[in-house]
């Protein structure tokens, strides 16, 4: 099989780690990913200005040349998909937009190619999954963090239940490790906002984390690097802040689902986690 | 303009920007509530709406919230009223934008961050401190 993918600019290079573990596992479960051509940023969050619909025109430009390849692509990046999805939605919704930004697109787009998001896709194809499982992930304890764009808003995204869902603690069950929920899953991670007010997002990680912690979690998975960075790089400062905090390693889910599929280590990226898993990984066997 | 001109004026440009109507909000708090960031804004997101349904230009500009909103979208998925908060704080952010104040200054990030720090977030940065 093989599907059209979009990696978004950080998977190319600041979450490498997300990038090539995903690559080996779909690889692994005999499926091909092919990066669209000539592809560039989404220009992130979406934007929320009603009266000035530019930063549109990117999200849509990628969907249009999407579109030639196939009906559906592989966004994993959060930020990336949210804003995708919401540009779909508003071409659908809005009669105006469709006609004003068809007018600076290359080609015409009408907002009918699908985004899908990897764990869509094993929720899906939970046999192919099951099929290709090499390694036994028993016991190991992963915090199922999904942080908010991939859950809000809800009818725009329709991923999962916004408040309570559940797609990562079935996938982590599904690859055979003990999937832990813990009630800031949901909860912001300090986005951007790490940039000009850090410590309002080193607070909202804090949360997160011990939130995680006190549920149980050893690490802690995610499918975002902008939360990735958040909650693994800014441990350093937490650490600072809090002196009773106990480090914690955050995964991609790719690296743990690339692990049970018994892909090799130097295809996991787990040297650019700032938190070391390799002693986690030990205790389980896993490396 | 008189005052009253002038109140109805701001509540209506918001209105624009976000394409919200603000006189939907009855101030239950909800948002306030469960926003991650309230215990950072001077004034918190109920609050801020209330100063923007009564015009209060100045205290809406002099609010801090619309710096610490993050757009995590929670206090949208739990309003009563569908209010979407975190378009009403892009608007209020755009007005400032658009007068060319609190512009992302990439001179004043911190550079060893800069270096670290992964794409998206400068992007974002950009995305919502520029117009
Ligand atoms: S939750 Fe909605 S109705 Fe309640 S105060 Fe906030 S904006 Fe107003
Ligand atoms: S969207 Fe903004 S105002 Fe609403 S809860 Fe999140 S940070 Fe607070």
């Amino acid at each position: 099989m093989e599907l059209a993918y979009y990696p978004g600019c950080t998977l190319y290079t600041k979450a490498k780690s997300f990038n090539t573990s995903l690559h080996k596992s779909f690889e692994a479960l005999g499926v091909k990913l092919n990066e669209l051509p000539h592809w560039y940023c989404c220009g992130t969050t979406f934007g929320l200005a009603h009266d000035n619909r530019m930063s549109l025109i990117a999200p849509l430009r990628i969907l249009a040349k999407a579109q030639k390849e196939d009906g559906r692509v592989i966004v994993p990046c959060s930020i990336c998909y949210n804003t995708l999805k919401r540009a779909n939605y508003m071409l659908k919704q809005d009669t105006d937009a469709l006609e004003i930004l068809n007018e600076h697109l290359e080609e015409s787009y009408d907002g009918n190619e699908a985004v899908v998001h990897p764990l869509e896709f094993f929720r899906d194809n939970k046999e192919l999954i099951k099929k290709h499982l090499k390694k036994d992930l028993k016991g190991i304890k992963l915090g199922c963090y999904y942080g908010c764009l991939l859950l809000r808003p809800e009818q725009e995204i329709q991923f999962d239940d916004p408040e309570s869902p559940t797609i990562f603690e079935d996938f982590v069950s599904l690859i055979g490790a003990t999937p832990i929920d813990f009630p800031f899953k949901v909860e912001c991670c300090g986005s951007y906002l790490v940039v000009n007010s850090p410590d309002a997002a080193i607070d909202a990680s804090y949360k997160v984390l011990k939130n995680a912690q006190a549920n149980g979690a050893e690490a802690i998975i995610t499918a975002c690097p902008l939360c990735h960075y958040n909650l693994d790089a800014l441990q350093k400062k937490i650490k600072i802040a809090h002196s009773e905090f106990n480090e914690i390693p955050i995964f991609y889910f790719s690296q743990v689902l690339a692990i049970a599929l018994g892909v090799k280590e130097e295809n996991l990226g787990l040297e650019q986690n700032k938190i070391s898993p390799v002693n986690l990984l030990k205790e389980y066997k896993l490396l | 303009m008189n005052k009253i001109l002038e109140e109805k004026d701001f509540i209506r440009r918001i209105e624009e920007i976000s394409n919200q109507k603000v006189s939907d909000c009855y101030q239950c708090g909800r948002c306030t509530a469960g926003c991650p960031f309230a215990k950072f804004m001077d004034a918190p997101p109920n609050q801020v709406i209330r100063f923007i349904q009564l015009g209060l230009k100045d205290d809406v500009l002099a609010a801090s919230a619309p710096w610490f909103c993050a757009a995590c979208l929670v206090c949208q998925t739990r309003c009563p009223r569908g209010v979407d908060i975190p378009r009403l704080m892009e608007a209020v952010r755009m007005i400032h934008l658009r007068a060319k104040e609190g512009l992302f200054d990439v001179d004043k990030i911190d550079k060893e961050f800069l270096l670290d720090a992964p794409p998206l977030a400068l992007m974002s940065a950009f995305s919502k401190y520029t117009y």
